[in-house]
């Protein structure tokens, strides 16, 4: 045993073949070997009771149950678990080694070059050639062509015996007939091990191709994430400073109505900068995959609480809120983070960008396996060419623009990507200055 | 009226500075140190009253490490302590001041930014009342 560590060699990606990948191979190989002994045995059975040729039958069937048995044996072998890959390789050369010596004994005792079944050893050279690279796959098919023309010489030469198929049939005493088949046979076996192999190669090479190019696109991504956090870290502290020092400006100031002014102005933009940097910082977070962790959640009672929590607001924009909101539980496992976020977003928008004194309606529904939460507002809709750009990150419609100077132009991106990442669904129905609606679907358990 | 001293532990001067001109216009006397060891010194010899820490300096969890070590010393052991948290702020490991405030060893955690009312609010809250 050589004791490479399992795993590293089992997974390593740039090999075509692998120790896991051969295993599959090889439980398809002991399939096929049970189909050969049934073959072999049916057609046994046939030639001697109803074609009534002169077959050895005893050796046939003797054959037939060496490869059934070692067939148990490899059984046996594939149930303990994949080690390495040349350990692997080493037991499938095995195989192949056994099941070309019992093709040859079955060749013998059924004709020799006067029954076809030696095509069988191309098959045999056409899966070394898928499995090898390289020497391996010359190595086997040296090894058929030394069986086979061993064999035919032998009875050629009387070493061993010769089992007719058809009585009369003495082409294997000709030696003009046997050569040229040997010929055939050899030609057509090195070419397939030639066409196999060659096409492998080139199929390996697209392959390794992908996966390195993989792993670019997989370091790209990490590189603008990593980025990206760098970036949010490195403004943030700036802006907060700077945050602080207007509003204490603003604190300070005594009654002096243009200072007041245009402090107020610095500060609501300051704080849409915070906005843009925490909203940056979700989208980025949101890439990785490793902060999760699922909860139940309530959606009845998030939304609600997000509701009394934008009551000023709703308010201040003189908004007829309907709220259609189950009065129990709604529950959805996810995480909380992420489910509040576009919850939020959604909430925000409809009230950023709804008409002063229209109606803002809020439905949640529990639907058996699936929740759904819409948001409609009757405010600037937006237009059918833009809707799905305002998926797109920083993308903001003319007319959200002049509705409010204050959105980040990351909100729907980040509703977007979290649905897509919780495998919820997400629809838009819009109509300019009628309104729009926005719903998504929530799988309760994920 | 006895004088209250704040103690401001942030490596950002101008925040510190900030915070100074907040506190000191409502009466409080402010000191102030860029670093946690410098921190740690001048809480142990000047005993605060009260102390504000920022989580992120130096080093990611520099503000973690100093409030621990304040609560591990005899004498500032009963200083109330401010932590002062960014919104974004990445500590390197999932940090939630509302569930995981007991495991952490701080009064309050204040999000920056952070109102000047807000912030006077907040130390008059946590100062001891009687001396």
């Amino acid at each position: 045993m050589n004791d490479q560590k399992p795993e590293s060699v089992v997974n390593d990606p740039t090999l075509f073949v692998t120790a896991a990948s051969l295993r599959v191979r090889s439980d398809w190989f002991i399939r096929l070997r049970w189909m050969s002994v049934i073959g072999v045995m049916t057609g046994v059975i046939t030639a001697d009771q109803i074609a009534g040729l002169p077959l050895p039958v005893k050796g046939i069937v003797a054959t037939a149950l060496i490869t059934a048995i070692l067939n148990v044996g490899y059984i046996l072998h594939n149930r303990r678990l994949a080690t390495s890959l040349n350990n692997e390789v080493r037991i499938v050369k095995v195989q192949m080694v056994m099941d070309l010596i019992l093709l040859t004994m079955l060749v013998n005792l059924t004709g020799g070059i006067e029954n076809p079944l030696y095509l069988v050893y191309i098959i045999h050279v056409i899966i070394a050639s898928l499995i090898f690279k390289g020497k391996e796959i010359y190595q086997i098919t040296a090894l058929a062509i030394i069986l086979f023309t061993l064999e035919t010489l032998g009875e050629h030469f009387r070493i061993i015996p010769h089992h007719h198929l058809m009585s009369a049939s003495e082409t294997i005493h000709e030696p003009l007939y046997m050569l040229m088949t040997l010929g055939a046979f050899w030609i057509v076996l090195i070419v397939a091990a030639y066409i196999g192999s060659t096409f492998m190669k080139h199929n390996r090479a697209i392959k390794d191709d992908l996966v390195q190019r993989q792993k670019e696109l997989e370091d790209a991504d990490k590189a603008k994430v990593d980025f990206f956090r760098f970036v949010t870290h490195e403004v943030k502290s700036p802006i907060i400073t700077a945050l602080s020092a207007v509003d204490l400006a603003l604190d300070k100031n005594d009654g002096n109505e243009i200072v007041d002014n245009m402090l107020g102005r610095a500060s609501r933009r300051l704080h849409q900068a915070i906005e843009i940097v925490k909203d940056l910082s979700d989208l980025t977070r949101g890439g990785m995959k490793s902060r999760s962790r699922k909860e139940k959640i309530d959606l009845a009672e998030l939304t609600k609480k997000l509701l009394v929590s934008r009551k000023e607001l709703i308010d201040s924009r003189n908004l007829t809120l309907e709220a259609d909101i189950p009065s129990s539980p709604v529950q959805i496992r996810a995480e909380y983070g992420k489910v509040e976020k576009i919850l939020v977003n959604l909430i925000d928008n409809g009230i950023r960008y709804n008409h002063d004194g229209k109606r803002l309606y809020i439905v949640l529904m529990d639907v058996g396996s699936k929740v759904v939460f819409s948001v409609q507002d009757e405010g600037i809709g937006i237009k059918p060419k833009d809707q799905k750009l305002i998926f797109d990150e920083f993308y903001r419609t003319p007319a959200a623009r002049e509705a409010s100077t204050l959105g980040t132009g990351l909100g729907l991106p980040i509703v977007k990507r979290f649905v897509e990442q919780m495998k919820a669904t997400l629809k838009v129905e819009s109509e300019p200055d009628v309104g729009s609606t926005f719903t998504v679907t929530f799988r309760k358990k994920l | 009226m006895i004088e209250r001293t704040i103690l401001v532990i942030d490596d950002d001067i101008d925040l510190v500075e900030i915070i100074r001109v907040t506190l000191e216009g409502e009466g409080f006397k402010v000191i102030d140190a860029q670093n946690g060891a410098r921190g740690l010194r001048l809480a142990s010899d000047q005993l605060p009253d009260l102390i504000i820490l920022d989580v992120m300096m130096g080093e990611i969890d520099e503000g973690f490490q100093v409030a621990y070590e304040l609560r591990n010393r005899e004498e500032t052991r009963e200083i109330p302590i401010l932590m002062l948290t960014a919104v974004v702020d990445q500590t390197g490991f999932d940090f939630d001041p509302e569930k995981d405030a007991e495991f952490l060893p701080v009064n309050e955690f204040i999000q920056k930014p952070v109102a000047p009312r807000e912030l006077v609010d907040l130390v008059r809250k946590h100062l001891p009342t009687s001396v």
